[in-house]
C-alpha cells in the first residue's frame, strides 16, 4: 500500500447511524501527512468516525480511504501500513509489557520482532517496565505501551483514540514529543480528544466534530481564534450593580448587559479585553468588584458556538 | 493457523480460576468410576456406557467445550482486547483457525484422559468391549465440533453462554429424545454414534441413532461449517465503541 500521494485519508460523505439514531452525519473530510485533532465534546461521534477509519465500523453511507484504498473489511492490507491505540483501556493483563509489544511485531510479521520490539519500548520509555505484567500497570503505563504495540511496525498512518487519558503531565509531553516526531518524518497522525489544550498543544490540523457534524477544520489557529472571538457571557456581582451596569455599557468590548435583582450578566466579543477592562472600570467608579465568572466556558458551548455560528 | 495467536489463546485460557472449575469437572467421571470399581461391580458394560454417556457426553464435554469455545475469542471482544488481533495484517482465517485450536485442544486435554481413564477403571476385570476407546474418540470428534459451533455462538451474540446451555440441555438433551430426526443436529449423538461404531456391546447400550460413519461425516460438515462462519461474521464484525 503506497502512501506517497498528499491525500492520505480521504473520508467522503460519511454518515454512520445506530438504528434511528445518527451517530455521524454526512462528514467529508481528507488529511495528509502531519497530526490531526479530532475535537468534539465526549459522545460527539469522535470515536465512531475513528472507528470507520480503522475499518472497524461500517459506514451507513459514503467512504473512507486510507492510502486510495477502501478501509472496510480491508483490514490485512490497511495494517500494513497503520497502527491504531484503542480507547479502551484493556489489555493482556497476564502478559509483560515486552510480550505484549513483541506478540504485536509477530503478528504484523517483522523480520526481527525482537529489535522491533525494543525500539517501540524505548520510543515511549518503558524498558523499564518490560518485564512487569500489564495488569499491574498504571493507566497511563498502559496508554504508553499500547503506542509501543502501535508503533512497533514503523506504520505510515497512526490512528489514536484519546492517546492522552490517564497519562501524567510528564508522560502527555514525551508522548506529544514522539508524535511530532513521527509527523516530521512525514507520517499521517490522527487522534481524537474531548481536551481542548491536548489538540491545541499538538494538532497543526483541527476537525471539530459536534453532535455527528463536522463543525469546523482545519488550522488550529484559525478556529482557535473563532472560539476565542465568539461573544462570552460574564455574570458579574458589585456595590453597586446597576451604577457598574450603565459604566460598562460605554466600554467598545461589552456587547450587552442586563441587570438582575442580584448580579450582572454582561455579554462581550472580546474575552480577555473585557477581563481585564471590568475590575479597571470598578475601580475608577469606586465600586467594589464581587465576582467576574465566565459562564459559558465548558467545551460543549464553545462547539455549539461553532454549529450554530 | 497463526501460532503467535495459538499460544496466547492457550495462555488466556489456561491462566484462570475457571480452569481449576473445569479441572473438577473433568475429574467427575474419574472420581465416579474409582468409587464404582472400589463397590460391587455389577454389571460393567451398562454402568460404564451408561455413565460416560450422561455424565461425560451430556455433561462434561459440552459444558468445558462450551466455557473454552466461547471465551477463545468472545472474552477478547467483550473487554475489547481483540481489537490488538484484528488491527493487524493477519488474515480472519488464521484468527479463527488458530482460537479454535486453542480452545479444542484445552478442551481435548481436559476431557479426552478423563474419559479414557474412567472408561478403563471402570471396565477394569473385565473384557473392555471397547467402550474406553469407543467413547474416548467419539468424545475427541466432539470436542471439534462443539468447540468449532461454541466459537462460532460466540461471534453471533453476546450471549453466547445461555445460547449454548439452551442448545445442550434443551436441544440436544430434551428434543433428540422427542424426535429421532433431530438427531442430525445434535453433536452428542454424534459423539454416541462414533463411540458405538468401536463398541462392541449393542447399540441399546449407548442409546446412538446415528451409524459411526454418518456421525464422522457430520463431525467433520459442521466443525468446518461453524469454522467458515465464524471467519465470514469476523469478517463483517463491528466492534461498538466506548464513548
Amino acid at each position: 500500500m503506497s502512501v506517497e500521494t498528499a491525500t492520505v485519508i480521504e473520508v467522503t460523505n460519511v454518515s454512520r447511524w445506530y438504528g434511528n439514531v445518527v451517530a455521524v452525519n454526512d462528514v467529508t473530510f481528507s488529511l495528509g501527512p502531519g497530526i490531526t485533532g479530532l475535537l468534539g465534546p465526549n459522545g460527539a461521534g469522535k470515536s465512531t468516525i475513528l472507528h470507520m477509519l480503522a475499518g472497524f465500523l461500517k459506514p451507513s453511507a459514503g467512504s473512507v480511504q486510507i492510502a486510495g484504498e477502501p478501509v472496510w473489511r480491508n483490514s490485512e492490507r490497511l495494517y500494513r501500513s497503520a497502527g491504531l491505540v484503542p480507547e479502551r483501556e484493556a489489555v493482556y493483563g497476564f502478559m509483560t509489557g515486552y510480550e505484549f509489544v513483541f506478540l504485536n511485531a509477530q503478528l504484523h510479521g517483522l523480520a526481527d520482532p525482537v529489535e522491533a520490539t525494543r525500539r517501540a519500548l524505548s520510543a515511549v520509555g518503558m524498558e523499564h517496565a518490560e518485564k512487569r505484567k500489564l495488569g499491574g500497570y498504571s493507566k497511563g503505563m498502559k496508554q504508553r505501551i499500547k503506542i509501543a504495540s502501535a508503533i512497533v511496525h514503523d506504520p505510515q498512518v497512526l490512528l489514536l483514540d484519546e492517546p492522552f487519558n490517564g497519562t501524567d503531565p510528564g508522560q502527555r509531553l514525551e508522548m506529544m514529543e514522539l508524535l511530532r516526531q513521527m509527523a516530521a518524518d512525514g507520517k499521517t497522525i490522527v487522534f481524537s480528544s474531548h481536551i481542548l489544550e491536548e489538540v491545541e498543544r499538538l494538532a497543526e490540523q483541527v476537525l471539530v466534530i459536534v453532535a455527528g457534524r463536522l463543525a469546523a477544520s482545519g488550522d488550529f489557529r484559525a478556529i482557535r481564534k473563532l472560539m476565542t472571538d465568539r461573544p462570552h457571557v460574564f455574570t458579574l456581582a458589585s456595590s453597586d450593580n446597576r451604577r457598574f451596569a450603565q459604566a460598562l455599557v460605554g466600554d467598545e468590548s461589552v456587547i450587552a448587559v442586563e441587570l438582575g435583582k442580584n448580579d450582572l450578566t454582561v455579554r462581550t466579543a472580546q474575552f480577555s479585553e473585557f477581563v481585564r477592562v471590568a475590575p479597571r472600570i470598578a475601580k475608577e467608579q469606586q465600586i467594589t468588584l464581587r465576582e467576574l465568572i465566565p459562564t459559558d466556558e465548558s467545551l460543549e458551548s464553545v462547539f455549539s458556538y461553532l454549529v450554530n455560528r | 493457523m497463526n501460532f503467535a495467536i495459538f499460544r496466547l489463546t492457550v495462555r488466556e485460557l489456561t491462566g484462570q480460576r475457571r480452569m481449576l472449575l473445569m479441572l473438577l469437572l473433568a475429574a467427575v467421571p474419574v472420581l465416579l468410576s474409582i468409587i464404582y470399581s472400589l463397590g460391587d461391580k455389577i454389571d460393567h458394560p451398562d454402568w460404564t456406557a451408561g455413565m460416560l454417556t450422561t455424565v461425560v457426553v451430556t455433561v462434561v464435554l459440552p459444558l468445558i467445550c462450551l466455557i473454552l469455545g466461547t471465551s477463545a475469542l468472545g472474552s477478547e471482544i467483550e473487554d475489547g482486547t481483540v481489537v490488538y488481533i484484528l488491527a493487524k495484517p493477519v488474515p480472519r482465517l488464521q484468527i479463527v483457525t488458530a482460537k479454535f485450536a486453542a480452545a479444542a485442544l484445552v478442551s481435548a486435554v481436559l476431557v479426552v484422559p478423563a474419559t479414557a481413564i474412567s472408561g478403563v477403571v471402570s471396565m477394569s476385570g473385565v473384557p473392555a468391549e471397547g467402550l474406553a476407546a469407543g467413547f474416548t474418540l467419539g468424545v475427541a470428534f466432539g470436542v471439534l465440533a462443539y468447540t468449532a459451533l461454541f466459537l462460532l455462538l460466540s461471534l453471533v451474540t453476546s450471549r453466547a453462554l445461555l445460547f449454548g446451555l439452551v442448545y445442550v440441555f434443551v436441544w440436544e438433551g430434551l428434543l433428540t429424545n422427542l424426535f429421532d430426526a433431530v438427531a442430525y443436529v445434535s453433536i452428542r449423538q454424534y459423539c454416541l454414534g462414533i463411540a458405538d461404531a468401536v463398541a462392541t456391546v449393542g447399540p441399546e447400550d449407548l442409546d446412538a441413532d446415528l451409524a459411526g460413519g454418518v456421525a464422522l461425516a457430520l463431525v467433520v460438515v459442521v466443525t468446518i461449517a461453524a469454522l467458515y462462519f465464524a471467519t465470514r461474521r469476523l469478517e463483517t464484525l463491528e466492534l461498538s465503541e466506548s464513548e
